[in-house]
């Protein structure tokens, strides 16, 4: 697996990878991918992939509004908040 | 009377019979957990609050099927107000505005939760090494793990702290605990049990179920685990049958399947020698061996290790220092706050998985990883279906052996991965599957692993419960019997 | 060197549902920050996605007015990427089986018509909001708006140029308005738009590199937008250089279309199959239910106008394109049989103080009410159509019920002919030279006593009785 793909895959898990973890993720995640790499000989012609063991559909609910207000509750579990929102680091578009 | 090791029958009887208040129960109950807590099993303890119920019981006696029994339920659950860690740094400080449906059908009928279990960290893991509160010690020995991610439930109830605990199973995680620890656990259908509240890991794969001294504890707790809820569009309509009822009808003529691709040969001799025990125990309780074929039943692992790690990638993006969990100090912008929150707030297991996961789902491996296990899966569920309809259940040893040393997978995550080689099939069919003690080996317990056809827990408990009303591997413990 | 452009849009509907797709969140608009969230919403630990049925019933309505394809079985796939406003770090979107399938709309463009085709239209969840500006240093996050409905409408790049992109964002807008889907609410955000604009030589048959410039709401934007983003192109291509495929954003304040910030690899959006989510199957039932309930177009209105209302064609086309416009009229016509009276002021008047003040109708503070209220007072002739103007004017103003300021005002007409003859006598009796030069042969001054009467009543006399009473006593 080369720098450039561990790399890329840690940027879009928002993961860091550094000098004292870097090398021993990479290799396990090489040895983890040649692990799975037994599944290329499984004849799956045909086999439509299986998403869920459930052999149903999905049940869907009524156009109603049921949550009430929990803002003061939500709020106050967040790392960072004011009275309003939930506070961030700016973000510049 | 002392309560520990006593099963939810036996506590329920106790207090019928007013031989002990639900006071007296609960307390002792933390007594218990006072004297135990080498095991670091608990995350968070519940006392104010247990001992308030008891003191209502005490007040208004119920009849309730669970009334007053203690139970610890793994911090994966959800809990109203009460901290719940699923064993993370990342939600070390996280109360709930709400419970899980399954604790609230489990506190509706009556159970008292005492506190919340250690595990392994988002559930993943196979020896409760890699919490962010500890290790968790198995009660039949130092050092020796107890089994994972159910790590802390079962060691509760090995240590006869409490006849019940919750647990979750994705790849093996009651089970194997369960084995390893000496105890029974059963993961249902998929379904059966739904998954509000429960912290997702996989969420095609994630199960809960009840972790006990007995299979017939494990039907009761069952029968109040179980409901249809609107609220998880995964959960089954099926009118949850009494899972009580058949437990003692007899197993004469029942048809048990031994597969072929597990080649019990490669397992020590030792473990080997305990299966073939409990083969010729259930012949002789009226039981026909069959030899079935699940053939692409050794591509478990390498799917399941595509499957999960690609749900939880995506399942745990919400960590993110925004809304809840931890935060990391001063990010200066949110970049930093992204990365740096969610590398400091999760340990190595689970990074590992989540890049795994983020890897096969990602352009130009989707297909090949992703698609693929999924129709790997699918063939999977396909020799299963073909079995059934050769046998009523399929058995296995649960376990490759028993309890190991806490560190001795070393460094090679692929090593732990293989510890569930025979309990992830289930997880990826849907289909039900428990353990039970089966006997000892270097003075440890191990368990033996029944598989089930689609909603087919009463079968599986009916010849769970049928070995043990006529062997007693379930009613050893640490203390007393670890010489056997 | 000519370029050809080509364009397609997507656009982003947000269905009028009462709560949310996937929780019992409510979608109400204005609310205070946060609080419209519910557990879902946010996103905590173990909560679950529940489909709101009405959501696919609203698409289904569009892709039957589109003629396209309806998917009974469809499916929800995961969407995945970090931002604030993003609450579990995954859009939940329909990415491989969508609820609509292909489709067509017509557009027309300076009367010449043209058949756009849609690609597909999908459901998926809105995204919360996140307000730069306010906060010291910060960015605050509201998810209010997290998880309300949308349709996102994919048009095939079959878009020439601005104007014909104008014209399809319009009929969309229209059909969604008609069918009771969305509210069309442009400075509400209930419409958005990315479009995708790229160049190429006429003769090429590969398409050129496109740039995407997102989240456009308004059509005057859109128009301008265009027109930049085409023209920097062609610079680009006409110096030798290529044009990068990116994401940009629309400044309406410079004129200008810039490149987001974002890393190349973030766009790696990973799909997969929502595992929390089974497909929703939609019954031959339920479709055929909404089939025969679809609300009425804007066409078979035009027609329907023509036929029973006796509307001439410019009347019923201006007054079917707005379903506003649409419902007043046959809401004003139920007080009066005089359904050329009723096209009449919103196709003059009404439509005249729209085009001033430049907005729609929605917007306005006539509501369909109050305006069936002024028809009805000018048909039973409690005022007269001069003065209704008047009363017209202050409802558009300050809002208020046409019989309140008609009340306040004192501006009920005045019918009674005995006072009405009396005010005539006395003007008569003041203005004699004017008389006399009335009677003998200057026919213009009539007027002058038509408006004297008019003056001295402050205009409430009723002009009819007026000028038969002066008449009667000129003669």
């Amino acid at each position: 697996m080369d720098k450039k793909t561990v790399s890329t895959i840690a940027y879009l898990s928002r993961l860091a990878l550094n000098e004292e973890n870097g090398e021993k993720i990479t290799q396990d995640l090489e040895n983890i991918i040649k692990f799975v790499d037994q599944l290329e000989n499984a004849n799956t012609q045909n086999i439509e992939p299986l998403a869920s063991p459930l052999e149903k559909t999905a049940k869907t609910r009524y156009d109603e509004v049921t949550a009430k207000n929990r803002k003061e509750t939500f709020l106050e579990r967040s790392p960072k908040s004011n009275d309003d929102y939930f506070l961030v680091p700016r973000v510049v578009e | 009377m002392s309560i520990q090791f006593k099963t939810i029958n036996e506590l329920s009887h106790m207090l019928k019979n007013k031989d002990i208040s639900n006071k007296e129960l609960i307390e002792e109950t933390f007594s218990l957990i006072d004297t135990n807590t080498h095991l670091n099993a608990f995350v968070t303890l519940n006392k104010d609050a247990s001992l308030h119920r008891a003191a209502e019981l005490d007040k208004n006696p119920s009849s309730l099927a669970l009334a007053g029994i203690p139970m610890a339920q793994k911090d994966l659950f959800c809990t109203k107000d009460l901290r719940t860690t699923c064993g993370s740094n990342m939600l070390s400080s996280f109360i709930p505005p709400y419970s899980a449906t399954v604790i609230e059908n489990l506190e509706n009928a009556g159970c008292i939760s005492v506190g919340k279990t250690n595990m392994d960290e988002f559930a993943m893991g196979s020896s409760n090494e890699t919490s962010f509160y500890g290790n968790v010690q198995n009660p039949w020995g130092d050092k020796l793990v107890p089994g994972g991610s159910s790590g802390g439930s079962a060691a509760v109830v090995a240590a006869g702290i409490v006849p019940a605990a919750s647990g979750t199973d994705t790849g093996g995680s009651i089970r194997q605990p369960a084995s390893l620890c000496g105890i029974s656990g059963l993961k249902p259908t998929y379904g059966r049990i739904s998954r509000w509240g429960m912290i997702a890991f996989a969420s095609s794969l994630d199960q809960a179920g009840p972790m006990a001294r007995t299979a017939e504890d494990c039907a009761m707790l069952l029968n109040e685990m179980c409901s249809h809820d609107h609220k998880d569009t995964t959960s089954l309509d099926e009118t949850t049958p009494d899972f009580t009822k058949d437990l003692n009808l007899p197993i004469k003529g029942l048809k048990i399947g031994l597969v072929k691709e597990f080649d019990l040969s490669k397992l020590d001799n030792e473990v080997v020698k305990v299966f073939e025990e409990s083969k010729k125990h259930y012949e002789s309780l009226g039981a026909k061996f069959i030899d079935i074929s699940l053939p692409n039943i050794s591509l478990s692992v390498p799917t399941y290790y595509v499957v999960a790690p690609a749900e939880c990638s995506s399942n745990l993006s919400r960590f993110d220092g925004v809304k809840f969990g931890k935060r990391c100090d001063d990010p200066k912008d949110l970049e930093e706050l992204y990365i740096k929150t969610r590398s400091e707030g999760f340990g190595d297991e689970v990074k590992r998985r989540i890049l795994i996961g983020s890897y096969v789902l990602s352009a130009g491996f989707y297909d090949a990883y992703y698609k693929k296990a999924q129709q790997v899966r699918r063939l999977i569920k396909n020799d299963f279906d073909s079995a059934f309809k050769q046998v009523d259940v399929i058995m296995s040893p649960t376990t490759r052996g028993g309890a190991f040393e806490e560190g001795s997978k070393g460094d090679d995550p692929i090593q732990m991965y293989l510890e569930d080689l025979f309990t992830i099939p289930a997880n990826l069919a849907g289909l039900p599957a428990l353990s039970i003690p089966n006997g000892m080996v270097d003075n440890k317990p191990i368990g033996l692993q029944l598989i089930g056809n689609f909603l087919e827990e009463s079968k599986l408990l009916q010849v769970a419960h049928n070995f043990q009303i006529s062997t007693d591997w379930h009613k050893k413990t640490p203390n007393r019997d670890t010489q056997s | 060197m000519s370029w050809v452009t080509v364009i397609g849009l997507e656009i982003h509907v947000q269905l009028s549902t009462k709560s949310k797709l996937f929780s019992g969140g409510s979608t109400g608009f204005g609310a205070e920050p946060n609080t419209h969230v519910d557990l879902i919403d946010l996103g905590l630990p173990g909560v679950l996605p529940v489909a709101n049925r009405e959501a696919f019933y609203k698409a289904i309505r569009f892709g039957l007015a589109t003629n396209a394809e309806i998917n009974q079985t469809s499916t929800f796939d995961r969407k995945n990427y970090f931002y604030p406003d993003l609450p579990k770090g995954y859009q939940i979107t329909q990415m491989a089986l969508p609820i609509v399938g292909k489709g067509k709309i017509k557009i027309a463009v300076d009367g010449k018509e043209k058949i756009i085709n849609i690609t597909r239209a999908h459901l998926e969840e809105d995204a919360g909001k996140s307000i730069h500006d306010l906060f010291d240093g910060e960015t605050g996050v509201d998810l209010n708006r997290a998880g309300t409905p949308l349709l996102e409408i994919v048009s095939e790049p079959e878009i020439s140029d601005a104007k014909e992109a104008v014209a399809y964002f319009k009929a969309i807008r229209q059909i969604v308005t008609f069918l009771d889907i969305c509210d069309g609410n442009m400075a509400q955000g209930s419409m958005r738009c990315d479009v995708n604009v790229s160049l190429k030589k006429s003769d090429d048959d590969k398409l050129g590199t496109r740039a995407e410039i997102k989240n456009i709401n308004s059509f005057k934007f859109i128009e301008k937008a265009i027109n930049y983003e085409i023209e920097r192109q062609a610079r680009i291509l006409e110096s030798g250089e290529s044009v990068v495929q990116e994401t940009r954003l629309y400044d309406s304040i410079k004129n200008e279309t810039r490149s987001m910030r974002s890393k190349e690899e973030a766009n790696d959006y990973r799909y997969f199959p929502c595992p929390d989510l089974l497909p929703v199957v939609i019954s031959d039932d339920e479709l055929n239910e909404i089939k025969n309930n679809l609300p009425e177009l804007p066409d078979e209105k035009e027609k329907r106008f023509i036929e029973e209302s006796n509307l001439d064609i410019s009347e019923a086309k201006i007054i079917a394109s707005s379903k506003t416009m649409a419902n007043m009229f046959e809401e004003a016509c139920k007080k009066t049989d005089d359904s050329k009276l009723v096209a009449n002021w919103l196709v003059g008047d009404i439509s005249a103080l729209l085009n001033k003040d430049n907005i729609d109708l929605e917007e306005s503070n006539l509501t369909s009410n109050n305006f069936a209220v002024l028809i009805e007072r000018i048909s039973d002739n409690t005022i007269s159509g001069k003065i209704a103007k008047s009363v017209l004017e202050e409802v558009w103003e300050s809002g208020g019920g046409v019989d309140e300021i008609i009340e306040n005002k004192g501006l009920v007409q005045i019918q009674d002919e005995s006072l009405l003859e009396e005010i005539a006598l006395k003007i008569i009796e003041n203005n004699p030279s004017q008389v006399d030069a009335y009677k003998s042969g200057k026919d213009k001054l009539f007027g002058f006593f038509v408006g004297q009467v008019m003056k001295e009543t402050q205009g409430k006399a009723n002009p009819q009785s007026v000028n038969e009473i002066l008449r009667k006593l000129l003669s």
